[in-house]
């Protein structure tokens, strides 16, 4: 679970967060939303511990990250950051999804265990030179590396930026299917496509505070918290407003249909 | 280390001054530093350096980069004083290791010489713009455009490895790797594997710049590319004419 008790956060005079507060139950898949320079990648270093509030307390699977290190976090939760090549330190493929172990001081055996399940289900070379792979592959090992102490939780930043359509729907699904596991996940997105698929829930951060939280359906027809977090809502909202406004439920296929029965007749209808 | 040695816009003295004076006027109190002798005197240009940084409005960046200088100094100062082994003793240590009087005065002689040799030049970077500082090595040094861009862009890139390297190292806390450990070996062990990413990086971003700069005509600027003039004004003048009285002093004044 992911506890923001009144947490604000501040570089020298400059406010970035102010008082937030929200709580993540364990499983939940939750997208952070909201303009450039809104606060949200602060909000997802202080949810790791990477920095600590100037006020309030973040509490991240029962450990209070004032008080905690880094280094102890990482062991129940990954971070993913939007750059992997600041992750990425090592000779081969092999050796970069073995770090995190290492480091966490893992058997030799549970290691190559784990690194070989995971090379194999992301279908990398594990000889392969990281520094030789594409962006989109390179984002995926970053990932893979991630995920390789099977973390209870999962923050990640803008996961998906400047990847194509396949790279980006082979992140999310890998990602989806690790919450459906069990995984907590906890994602920054500019993507509001990306955020309706596959978000249970949306935070919407405006100007360093929260200013909304809810289900995609409720977030994206509000037009007002729309406006304010310059969220443009993905193209399936747009249409469910214009058929009246049945967007509750929207993602189940069967709703939207029905909808668009409901409005149109002739022959050409669904 | 946010904001060290970047330009910090400003209408200081130190701001207005051209280019060419602020880099003669470092030369000189960088000869200062080894024409003289006096611990007092270098001690005394080293604050009158960090006073006209405070009126400047860079203060703040002075004594960042004076506390880094310092730090070096340090080893310096630890190296030469147990080196020296002439003039009394005042402190024996084990190890057959003692401190000397000489050994001290020459030892901090040597730090302050660092620091006030060194702190001018990086001042130069805060108070002047780097397209500024090449465009006026070219108009009014000849130095060919290709050697004035490789050294400012190596200047300009200082700050930016130093916000990569530490981007890195939060990527890596963020995979739980600890740099907290006080055991010396053990972060060099850590901190090691941190080079690859860096170099990676150091190399993307030498190869776009190459690119970009390609794109816009490099290799055809000359002397006269430049739109802006670099004229040497009254101030300049007065400012030279202090730098010439520092250096004279340095050699005329024979303090402790």
């Amino acid at each position: 679970m992911i506890i923001f008790d009144n947490v604000s956060f501040s570089y020298g005079k400059t406010q970035i967060i102010e008082k937030i507060s929200f709580r993540v139950a364990p499983g939940e898949f939750v997208a952070i939303v909201g303009p450039n320079g809104a606060g949200k990648t602060t909000v997802s270093k202080l949810a790791r511990g990477l920095l600590r509030p100037t006020s309030g307390t973040v509490t991240i699977d029962a450990l209070n990250t004032r008080t905690t290190k880094a280094s102890k976090i990482a062991r129940t939760t990954g971070f993913l950051f939007q750059n992997p090549d600041r992750q990425i330190c090592q000779n081969t493929v092999r050796d970069e999804i073995a770090f995190n172990l290492k480091i966490q001081g893992k058997s030799d055996d549970e290691t190559t265990s784990r690194v070989e399940e995971l090379i194999s289900l992301f279908g990398f070379d594990p000889n392969a030179s990281p520094f030789r792979l594409s962006r989109g592959e390179r984002q995926r090992l970053a990932l893979a590396s991630a995920l390789s102490a099977k973390p209870k939780i999962l923050i990640l930043d803008e996961p998906t930026t400047g990847l194509d359509y396949r790279e980006c729907m082979k992140i999310m699904n890998l990602i989806k299917s690790e919450n459906l596991a069990g995984t907590t996940v906890f994602m920054i997105c500019h993507d509001m496509e990306i955020v309706s698929d596959f978000a249970e829930r949306i935070l919407v951060i405006a100007d360093g505070r929260l200013i909304a939280d809810g289900n995609p359906d409720t977030i994206f027809f509000n037009k007002e918290i729309c406006a304010k977090a310059a969220l443009l809502p993905p193209q399936i909202a747009e249409l469910s407003q214009r058929l009246g406004g049945a967007y509750q439920g929207i993602r189940h296929v069967d709703n939207l249909f029905g909808a668009i029965r409901k409005n149109f007749k002739g022959e050409a209808t669904l | 280390m946010k904001g060290f040695l970047q330009y910090i816009p400003g209408n200081s003295i130190l701001h207005q001054l051209s280019p060419i004076t602020k880099l003669a006027l470092s030369v000189l109190l960088c000869a200062c530093a080894f024409l003289s002798s006096s611990i007092l005197y270098i001690s005394f240009l080293l604050l009158l350096v960090l006073g006209l940084s405070a009126m400047s409005g860079i203060g703040r960046s002075a004594l960042q980069i004076f506390s880094l200088l310092l730090k070096l100094s340090l080893i310096l100062f630890l190296a030469q004083i147990f080196f020296i082994r002439e003039g009394d003793v005042l402190v024996r240590l084990p190890l057959n290791l003692f401190i000397t009087d000489e050994g001290l005065a020459f030892a901090i002689l040597i730090a302050l010489r660092l620091m006030l040799s060194a702190l001018p030049l990086a001042l130069i970077i805060t108070v002047t713009p780097m397209s500024d500082l090449a465009g006026a090595m070219v108009q009014k040094l000849r130095i060919p455009y290709k050697y004035a861009f490789a050294l400012t862009t190596a200047i300009r890139f200082i700050p930016i490895f130093s916000t990569e390297i530490s981007e890195i190292i939060e990527a890596q806390r963020a995979r739980g790797v600890n740099f907290d450990t006080k055991n010396i070996f053990k972060k060099i062990r850590l901190i090691l594997p941190l080079c690859l990413p860096l170099l990676v990086s150091s190399i993307k971003k030498t190869e776009y710049i190459a690119l970009s700069a390609e794109m816009r005509g490099f290799a055809l600027r000359n002397r006269k590319s430049g739109y802006k003039s670099y004229a040497f004004k009254g101030r300049d003048l007065i400012a030279l004419l202090a730098g010439v009285f520092i250096i004279a002093a340095s050699l005329l004044i024979n303090l402790p």
